[in-house]
C-alpha cells in the first residue's frame, strides 16, 4: 500500500514537471513565433508602405499632369498597401473628380464625409460636386460644412475663401441677398488687406450692394489714396449714384496715378474716360443750387434749349411718322407755355420758374427717351441729371 | 483521395490510451486546471499563424502577379497555371489532406478522428492556401485559417496528453481562434464555430472557444490594428419602404447562392470523377481560367477580392459591372474550389454578396432616388445575405454584420433579407453545400442544420395516466396493506405509487411491498392479519427508507428518464407549479415504443 503511493506520488511529481516543462516550452515557442512574426511583419509593413509611397508619387504625378484616369489606377493601389490613408483617400476622390466620374467622386467624398463631417476640405470638395450636380441647397450645406469645418494650416484664410467661393456661387444662382450676407460676414472677419477688400467689393457690387461697394472701394483709398483700381471703381459708383463731382475727381485722380506711374498717357477711350468726360460735361452744364443766381439761370437757359431741340426734332420725327404720342401733346402745349420762353431776367427774379423750367427740360428728356430712343451727347446727360435729383440739391 | 487521406490521419495509439489512463487516475483535475490556460495559448499561436498566413498571401501576390495587377498583362495567366500545377504536385505526393476549404477537414477531426489534424496537414494547408491564393486563384484565406487554428489546437493538446475527449473539444476552440484572426471578429467566429462545426451550445466549450478567439484577435489587432476588414459606410434606415428593397435583395441573394452551389456540387462531383492524372492538371486549368477572366479586364475576382469589395461598398461599381463582377466571382470560385485547389470560401461568398448588394442599391439609387439607403449598406446586407444562404448559418450571418459594421440600425434589413435568402436556398436545396461537399468525399458527419432543428421527443411525448395503485406514505403498513386491498384491479398491478410526506414519490414492486408487508406481520394485501403491534404502528414511508424516485417533469427530453428504470419499476412525472402533483407517469416500455414511433416518424 504504501509503495503503490510512493509511486503515485513519484508519477505524479514526473506529471508536475512534465507539464511545467511543456508549457515553460509552450511559452517560448510562443514568444520565439511572435518574435518572428513581429519581425517578418515589420519588414512586410516597411514594404507596403514604400509601395503606398511609390504608387501614390505616381498617382500625384498624373493628377497634376492631367491624367486622372491613370491617377485613379495608382492611387487605388496605394490605398490597397495603405488602407484607410486619408491623403491618398482625398486625392483618389479628386481624381475620381476630375475624370469626371462625378458619381464616384461624390460617393467616394461623402464615405469620407460620414467619418469626418466636419472637415473642411471634404465638405469643400463636397459642395463643388453637389453644386456640380445642381443639388442647390446641398452645396449651399457642404459650403456652410466647410466654412464652419476643420481646416490645416490657415483655417481662417481657407475659410475665407471658401465664403467667397459660396457667395460668387449665389450670385450666380441669383440669391443676392445671401451673397451679400455671406461677403459682410467675409469682410467684417477679414484684416485690414487691400488686395481681400479689392475682392470682395466687386462681389458686393455683383451682389446687388453697390453702396457696401463704394464704402470697400472708400476704406482702400483711406489706406492706399492712389490706388488706382480703386479710385476708378469708387469713381464709376459715384457716378452711378449721381455723385458726378466726387465721381470727377476720383477719375480725375486716377488718371493722374496713371500718368504719373510713368505708364501710357495717351487717352484711351476707356468706360472710366467717358464716365469722367460725361462728369466734366454734367458739372459744366447742371444748373445746381450751389452756383451763383446769374450762373444759374444761364446754365438752365443753355439746357432749356437743347431740350427745346431735342423736342422739335423728336416732335418731328414723330409727326413724318404720324405716330403723335400724347406724352409729346403734353410736351407740345408745356413748350408753348409762358415756362418755355422765360428770360434771364425773369429766371433771376423768381427762382420758382428756374424750378418749373428745369422740371420742363427734365419732363423734356424723360418723354422723348420713350418715344424716340436713347438720347445722345447732352441730351444724353440731362436725362442723367434728371435721374439724380441729388446732383441738383448741390 | 480525399476520403483516403483523412482517414489515414490516424489518432490514439494503444501506449497513448494507457497513459490518458494513468495521467487521470494521479492526477484526475489536471485537464480542468490546464483547459483554459491551454486556450489561451492555443489563440495566440493561431493568431500569430493566421497574422503570417495573411502576410504570406499578400507577398506573394506581390512577387507573381506584381504590385498592381491590371488586365492584358500575360502573367496573369500564366502564374496562376503555373502555381496549379505545382499545387497539384504537392497535394499529390507531399500534402495529402489540404484540398478543400478546411471546415469540412476540421468537422472530420472532430467527429471522426478525435480532433486529431497532423502538423503535415497545417504546414500544407498554410503553404499551399497561400500559394493558391497568392497566385490568384479566387478562394479565401478565412476557412484554411480555422483549419491551421484546429490543427495549432490539436498540436498542443496532443502534446499534453490530453484524454480523447479533450483532444476532441480542442478542435473547434483552435478553429474558433483561426477564423476569428482571419475575420477580425470574434463573435462571429464563436457562433460558425457553434453553428456550423459543433452544432450544439456546449458549456464544456464554450468557455474555452471564446478564451482562444479573443486571444488570437488581440494578437491579430496588435499587427493589423483595429480596423474592420473593410471600411464600412454610413448605414441608416430612414424609409421603412427601403425593407422592400432589402427584401429583393434577399431573393436575389437566395437564387444566386442556389446557382452558385448547384455549380459547385455539379463540377467539383464530376472533376472528381475524372481519370487520376487529369486531376494532376485541373488546379493548373482551372488557374488559367481564372486568370484568364483577370486578362480579360476583370482582376477583382481574382484572390480573395477584399479591394473590390471596399470598392463596392463605396460606390465605385456601376450596377451592371456589379452583376458582371458577381457573375464571374461565381465562375471563378467554382472553378477554383472544384480542382482541389486549398482555400476558402468564405471571401468570395462575402464578394459574390457585396456586388450582388450594391447592384441592388445602386439599381435602386437609380430608380428610385427618393429611397435614403446607401449603396454601402445594401452591400454590407448582400455580404450577410449571401452568407445565410449559400454557407447555411443564419444567426452568424447576422451577427457577422452587425459586427463588422458596428451598427445596430441595420439589423432589421438584415434579418429580413437574411431570412428570405435562407428560406429559399433551403426550400430549393435542401442538402447544404458543405453536407453536399462531405457526401462527395465519402464522408457522413453530421448535418448542423439537421441537429439545429431536430425535434426533441420529451416525457410528456411517452406519458400516461396514472392507472396503478397509490399509497399515501404517512399510512400505516396496516392501513396500506388494506387501502390496497379495496383497490380494484390491484391484483394485476404490478407497481405502486407511494406519494411520500416530503411531496415526493416511491414507485414500488408488488412483490417489494409484499415482503414489507408479510414482514410487518400484514402477510397479503389479500388478508392483512395482526402481526408484530410495533412494526404494524410504523408508517409506510418510514418503512420505505429515505430513497425516493428522482423528480421528472413534462417537458425533460425523453432520454432523460433512461438512466432510471434500472433502479425503478416506473417513474412519475409531476408538475414543476405544484411540488408532487402527479401528471402522469413513464415507463421503460412507454420510453422504448415513443422512440420507436418517432424513427418510424422520420
Amino acid at each position: 500500500m504504501t509503495l503503490e503511493t510512493d509511486n503515485e506520488w513519484s508519477e505524479k511529481r514526473r506529471l508536475i514537471l512534465r507539464d511545467t516543462l511543456t508549457f515553460l516550452s509552450l511559452t517560448l515557442i510562443t514568444a520565439v513565433l511572435f518574435a518572428v512574426t513581429l519581425f517578418l511583419f515589420r519588414s512586410f509593413a516597411f514594404h507596403r508602405e514604400e509601395l503606398a509611397e511609390r504608387w501614390s508619387a505616381r498617382g500625384r504625378e498624373a493628377l497634376a499632369s492631367g491624367r486622372p484616369d491613370q491617377a485613379i489606377v495608382a492611387l487605388r493601389t496605394a490605398l490597397s498597401y495603405a488602407p484607410g490613408d486619408r491623403t491618398y483617400e482625398l486625392l483618389l476622390a479628386q481624381s475620381l473628380a476630375d475624370a469626371g466620374h462625378t458619381e464616384e467622386a461624390y460617393n467616394y467624398f461623402l464615405g469620407l464625409w460620414e467619418t469626418q463631417p466636419g472637415d473642411g476640405l471634404i465638405n469643400l470638395r463636397l459642395a463643388r460636386l453637389t453644386a456640380s450636380k445642381k443639388d442647390m441647397q446641398s452645396a449651399i450645406n457642404y459650403y456652410r460644412g466647410a466654412i464652419y469645418g476643420t481646416w490645416e494650416g490657415d483655417g481662417a484664410l481657407r475659410r475665407r475663401e471658401v465664403r467667397l467661393e459660396l457667395a460668387r456661387y449665389l450670385i450666380a444662382h441669383h440669391d443676392l441677398s445671401n451673397a451679400r450676407t455671406e461677403l459682410l460676414v467675409a469682410g467684417g472677419n477679414a484684416p485690414d488687406d487691400v488686395g481681400l477688400i479689392l475682392t470682395l467689393a466687386p462681389l458686393l457690387e455683383q451682389a446687388g450692394a453697390p453702396t457696401d461697394a463704394l464704402n470697400y472701394y472708400k476704406k482702400v483709398l483711406a489706406r492706399d489714396p492712389d490706388n488706382r483700381t480703386a479710385l476708378e471703381a469708387a469713381g464709376r459708383l459715384e457716378y452711378e449714384f449721381g455723385n458726378f463731382e466726387e465721381s470727377y475727381r476720383l477719375f480725375e485722380h486716377a488718371e493722374r496715378e496713371h500718368t504719373e506711374g510713368g505708364l501710357d498717357s495717351t487717352k484711351q477711350t476707356s468706360p472710366s474716360t467717358v464716365m469722367m468726360d460725361n462728369a466734366a460735361r454734367i458739372l459744366a452744364l447742371a444748373p445746381q443750387r450751389s452756383l451763383p443766381a446769374k450762373e444759374r439761370a444761364a446754365r438752365i437757359l443753355k439746357a432749356r434749349d437743347i431740350a427745346k431741340k431735342r423736342f422739335e426734332a423728336c416732335n418731328a420725327k414723330a409727326t413724318a411718322a404720324s405716330e403723335m404720342s400724347s406724352p409729346l401733346q403734353t410736351l407740345a402745349a408745356s413748350w408753348a407755355s409762358k415756362e418755355a420762353t422765360a428770360s434771364l431776367i425773369e429766371l433771376l427774379k423768381d427762382p420758382s420758374r428756374q424750378d418749373a423750367a428745369m422740371k420742363l427740360i427734365y419732363n423734356t428728356e424723360e418723354q422723348t427717351e420713350q418715344v424716340c430712343g436713347a438720347p445722345t451727347g447732352d441730351d444724353a446727360l440731362l436725362l442723367l441729371l434728371a435721374k439724380s435729383p441729388k446732383m441738383m440739391e448741390q | 483521395m480525399d476520403e483516403r487521406a483523412v482517414i489515414a490521419e490516424t489518432p490514439a495509439t494503444r501506449q497513448e490510451v494507457s497513459t490518458e489512463g494513468r495521467i487521470a487516475r494521479i492526477a484526475p483535475d489536471r485537464e480542468e486546471r490546464v483547459f483554459l490556460l491551454l486556450s489561451i495559448f492555443i489563440g495566440v499561436i493561431s493568431g500569430l499563424l493566421v497574422v503570417s498566413f495573411r502576410m504570406a498571401i499578400e507577398w506573394l501576390s506581390v512577387l507573381l502577379l506584381g504590385s498592381a495587377p491590371s488586365p492584358h498583362q500575360p502573367r496573369l495567366i500564366i502564374i496562376p497555371a503555373l502555381a496549379g500545377l505545382v499545387i497539384a504536385v504537392l497535394t499529390r505526393f507531399v500534402f495529402p489532406n489540404v484540398r478543400g476549404s478546411g471546415i469540412n477537414q476540421t468537422k472530420a477531426a472532430l467527429y471522426i478522428h478525435n480532433g486529431y489534424i497532423s502538423f503535415r496537414t497545417v504546414i500544407g494547408k498554410f503553404l499551399l492556401s497561400a500559394l493558391a491564393i497568392g497566385s490568384g486563384y479566387s478562394l479565401g484565406p478565412e476557412d484554411p485559417s480555422l483549419q491551421i487554428g484546429a490543427g495549432v489546437a490539436s498540436l498542443v493538446s496532443r502534446r499534453f496528453g490530453m484524454s480523447k475527449e479533450k483532444l476532441r473539444i480542442f478542435a473547434p476552440i483552435g478553429a474558433a481562434a483561426g477564423l476569428a484572426a482571419a475575420f477580425n471578429a470574434p463573435i462571429s467566429a464563436i457562433l460558425f464555430v457553434i453553428e456550423e462545426v459543433i452544432g450544439q451550445w456546449s458549456a464544456a466549450v464554450l468557455g474555452s472557444i471564446v478564451l482562444a478567439a479573443v486571444a488570437s484577435v488581440v494578437v491579430a489587432r496588435s499587427f493589423w490594428g483595429p480596423e474592420p476588414m473593410f471600411r464600412i459606410p454610413t448605414v441608416t434606415l430612414r424609409d421603412s419602404r427601403e425593407l422592400l428593397a432589402y427584401a429583393v435583395l434577399g431573393i436575389v441573394g437566395g437564387f444566386a447562392s442556389l446557382l452558385f452551389a448547384r455549380a459547385l456540387s455539379y463540377l467539383r462531383a464530376a472533376l472528381r470523377r475524372q481519370p487520376a492524372w487529369s486531376q494532376m492538371l485541373q488546379p493548373a486549368v482551372a488557374g488559367l481560367l481564372v486568370g484568364g477572366i483577370g486578362y480579360f479586364g476583370f482582376t477583382q475576382v481574382m484572390g480573395a477580392g477584399y479591394e473590390a469589395i471596399d470598392q463596392a461598398m463605396h460606390s465605385q461599381f456601376a450596377w451592371k459591372m456589379l452583376l458582371v463582377l458577381a457573375l464571374l466571382k461565381i465562375i471563378a470560385t467554382t472553378l477554383s474550389f472544384s480542382s482541389g485547389t486549398p482555400g476558402g470560401m468564405f471571401a468570395p461568398t462575402l464578394f459574390i454578396g457585396a456586388m450582388l448588394g450594391a447592384a441592388v442599391g445602386s439599381f435602386e439609387k437609380l430608380y428610385f432616388p427618393h429611397l435614403t439607403g446607401s449603396i454601402g449598406s445594401y452591400a454590407l446586407v448582400g455580404m450577410g445575405v449571401l452568407f445565410a444562404a449559400f454557407l447555411r448559418a443564419p444567426l452568424t450571418s447576422v451577427f457577422m454584420v452587425l459586427e463588422v459594421s458596428g451598427n445596430y440600425s441595420i439589423v432589421l434589413p438584415v434579418i429580413l433579407a437574411n431570412t428570405i435568402a435562407y428560406l429559399i436556398s433551403r426550400g430549393l436545396q435542401p442538402i447544404p453545400i458543405f453536407e453536399e461537399l462531405t457526401r462527395q468525399d465519402g464522408l457522413y458527419l453530421p448535418s448542423m442544420e439537421e441537429l439545429r432543428e431536430e425535434s426533441n421527443l420529451r416525457l410528456e411525448d411517452a406519458m400516461k395516466p396514472v392507472t396503478v395503485p397509490v399509497l399515501e406514505g404517512s399510512q400505516t403498513i396496516a392501513d396500506a396493506a388494506a387501502t390496497l386491498a379495496n383497490y380494484k384491479d390491484h391484483g394485476s398491478a404490478h407497481e405502486i405509487l407511494v406519494h411520500c410526506g416530503d411531496g415526493l414519490w416511491y414507485a414500488a414492486k408488488k412483490e417489494e411491498l409484499e415482503a414489507l408487508f408479510s414482514t410487518a406481520g400484514a402477510d397479503s394485501f389479500e388478508e392483512p392479519t395482526i402481526g408484530s403491534t410495533e412494526l404494524r404502528g410504523v408508517t409506510l414511508e418510514e418503512r420505505l427508507g429515505d430513497e425516493r424516485t428522482p423528480i421528472l417533469f413534462p417537458d425533460l427530453p425523453l432520454s432523460s428518464a433512461l438512466p432510471h428504470f434500472h433502479r425503478w419499476p416506473l417513474l412519475p412525472i409531476t408538475n414543476r407549479a405544484i411540488r408532487g402533483s402527479l401528471e402522469g407517469v413513464v415507463s421503460l416500455e412507454d420510453v422504448l415504443n415513443r422512440y420507436q414511433q418517432g424513427a418510424h416518424n422520420h
